[in-house]
């Protein structure tokens, strides 16, 4: 087989294919563009209207209630004003935008899924090869068919992360339903549950420490490919430490490293604390 | 032990040859299993399928506790789902109150389980995020009974079950005999008539086993239910039943009360598991006794109008102490105020030893070849 001819054939037939995807389909992708830097958008004024003395201290008081830990609360808020005295409260909240806007993108499209895959293993094995591959690939593959077909900017992030952040929820959930112990099952029958009381009273119980753990992991995957995203203008603390990269600014680019950790602290915390505090919910609930 | 009423009552659950065979190819290994005679192992070999339960048919009337023991692999615990329809039959009917659950629609099917039959399991499966209270009220719950009144009426079912301090407890703050009596509590919740007991015992300490099964019969007989109760253990059945099923291979192959189980067992693995079982409170003075006549021609000169008297159902503990206080040798066995038959102390050693007398005739017969 001549290889070089092979090589420039297959490429030739991937641009074209992509190009004729972006060709005829530009106006589907043009309306996603718009949707998802809407939904940004949203969300980073939400975050934006707030002056940053006044947010740090929302984020801080949240993290008192879920986590019940006043020095926890206070170090939050104290490392988010930091972010600010670092001239990076923008990028900072910005980047939480885009964290927050994918992965409940990744939430609502994962847990369903993964529901649907837990009570189905015949659509479980059809999605595990799936998201193996996705699993298995580094990251930024998904950051170039994202620009080709969305262009520089916040879409082409968001969708990337969106990518990377499915997997975790959607197998944990899937994972979580098809667990259910065969008593219980035996024991909602027996006592004449309907299907969607069996779901919820007792497959989902069951469930919930698994679907959270994946809504955690998902939360953290998005973390890591939203810096990753900097490089195609993501905006936000990724585009900060691309940049600082690029012209070897070492001071700034750790700035941003120390205000990306800070955030990933507080969130990962806060989302573990919700966990808990859904699980007492649900004690309660009867 | 009581004895059964001998004039049967509402029939509550029964079965009619119903098979159950598990296995893609179902239906093929049962017919060949009937006309071509197949053994259970050929029908695993040739289909892959597994006989869990065949040709059974059996009747649980109003009032009655009905035991279903065997081994592991017996086909019991197949048997018990069969009358819920948690397993469906692969040929036969099974009726519950003279309704035939294979013709039930799902929502129908689901009425007949929340109301009618309630279900406790060897595992317990008491959920792990909810109270005792919670838990006690399940069924309740998913018939769509409002909090306060599925709440009071689960406080009562506790009460009963004597836990009513524990409501407010998780399980895992419960011993496994304290959690079993939640299971229980939680089955009665929904008073249902029949209540189907899956080895609910099995898992406990003999103790605390022995103190359930008093307490499982006197609350089912005071609150009017029916039972039908699986064990592997032949005393608990004893203990518990008031008609026992002895099941061996997916068959039932002996059927009756306790003492006709003891006294007559049907087969060789009958009689090895009656073998251990103590006949002192299982053995009547009708079962063992001798005919007057035969017991004169003995004695000559003896009358049967000067021994001490005892009643047909006395038991043989009851027949020692009577015959070891009176000093004498034989007692006159009374019913309805006639001499029906006289105890020797041979008899009574006998019966002890778990071989009838030959007087009730239709009982004597295969024990002889059937303890070789």
């Amino acid at each position: 087989m001549n290889e070089p001819t092979f090589a420039t054939h297959f490429d030739e037939t991937v641009d074209g294919a992509l190009e004729w995807v972006s060709e005829h389909c530009a106006g589907f992708f043009d309306g996603l563009n718009a949707v998802l830097t809407g939904l940004y958008e949203a969300v980073f004024w939400g975050l934006k209207v707030v002056p940053y003395p006044g947010l740090a201290v929302l984020i801080g008081l949240l993290a008192w209630r879920l986590t019940a830990s006043r020095g926890f609360a206070l170090g939050a808020t104290l490392a988010l004003l930091l972010c600010a005295f670092m001239g990076l409260w923008q990028e900072t909240i910005s980047t939480l935008a885009l964290v927050l806007t994918a992965t409940t993108l990744a939430l609502a499209v994962g847990i369903p899924l993964g529901v649907a895959a837990g009570l189905s293993p015949a659509l479980n094995r059809t999605f595990e090869p799936l998201l193996d591959l996705i699993q298995t690939l580094p990251p930024y593959i998904y950051l170039l068919p994202a620009i080709a077909l969305l262009g520089y900017g916040t879409a082409t992030a968001l969708v990337a992360t969106f990518i990377v952040a499915v997997p975790p929820v959607l197998r944990l959930t899937a994972l979580g339903i098809s667990r259910t112990p065969r008593q219980f099952i035996e024991l909602g029958e027996a006592s004449g549950t309907s299907t969607a009381q069996l779901f919820f009273k007792i497959r989902v119980p069951f469930a919930l420490p698994s679907i959270m753990t994946g809504v955690n992991q998902s939360l953290m995957m998005a973390f890591g490919m939203v810096v990753i995203a900097g490089i195609v203008g993501s905006g936000g603390l990724g585009e900060v430490i691309y940049g600082a990269i690029r012209t070897l600014d070492i001071a700034r680019s750790i700035n941003g490293a120390i205000a990306i950790v800070i955030l990933t602290l507080i969130l990962d915390r806060l989302a573990q604390s919700a966990t808990r505090a859904g699980k007492e919910a649900l004690h309660e609930s009867h | 032990m009581k004895t059964t009423n001998d004039t049967p009552g509402d029939v509550l659950v029964s079965c009619q040859s119903v098979w159950k065979v598990f296995g893609k190819r179902a239906p093929e290994a049962m017919r060949a299993y009937l006309e071509r005679g197949l053994s259970k192992s050929q029908i695993l070999q040739d289909f892959g399928c597994v006989v869990g339960v065949s040709d059974v048919s059996m009747e649980l009337r109003r009032g009655e506790i009905f035991c279903i023991m065997g081994l592991s692999g017996s086909g019991k615990s197949t048997l018990i789902r069969l009358l819920n329809r948690l397993i469906t039959p692969t040929s036969g009917h099974v009726r519950v109150k003279g309704l035939d659950l294979a013709s039930l629609e799902a929502k129908a099917l689901r009425e007949v389980r929340a109301k009618h039959i309630g279900m406790v399991f060897q595992s317990v499966a008491l959920l792990p995020h909810r109270t005792v209270l919670e838990n006690a009220a399940f069924g309740l719950e998913v018939q769509g009974v409002g909090k306060a009144e599925r709440h009071k009426v689960a406080e009562q079912a506790l009460t009963k079950v004597g836990l009513a301090e524990w409501a407010g407890r998780y399980p895992d703050e419960l011993s496994g005999g304290m959690q079993q009596r939640v299971g229980l509590a939680r089955a009665i919740t929904s008073d249902p008539e029949v209540i189907l007991m899956d080895e609910p015992f099995s898992a406990l300490d003999p103790l605390i086993r022995r103190q359930l099964q008093d307490e499982f019969r006197q609350l089912t007989k005071s609150l009017g239910k029916s039972a039908v109760f699986i064990t592997h253990d032949l005393e608990e059945a004893i203990r518990i039943g008031d008609r026992i099923a002895i099941m061996k291979d997916g068959v039932i192959i002996q059927e009756g009360t306790a003492e006709d189980i003891v006294l007559n067992p049907k087969d060789a693995y009958v009689a090895e598991f009656v073998a251990g079982i103590s006949r002192l409170h299982l053995v009547r003075a009708h079962s063992i006794m001798t005919a007057v006549h035969a017991w004169r021609a003995s004695r000559p000169g003896a009358e049967a109008e000067s021994l001490a008297r005892v009643e047909a159902q006395a038991d043989l503990d009851e027949l020692i102490n009577l015959m070891v206080g009176s000093g004498s040798d034989a007692l006159a066995v009374v019913q309805k105020g006639a001499i029906v038959g006289v105890v020797t102390q041979s008899d009574l050693l006998r019966g002890v030893q778990g071989q009838a007398q030959e007087v009730p005739a239709v009982h004597a017969a295969p024990i002889g070849e059937a303890s070789l």
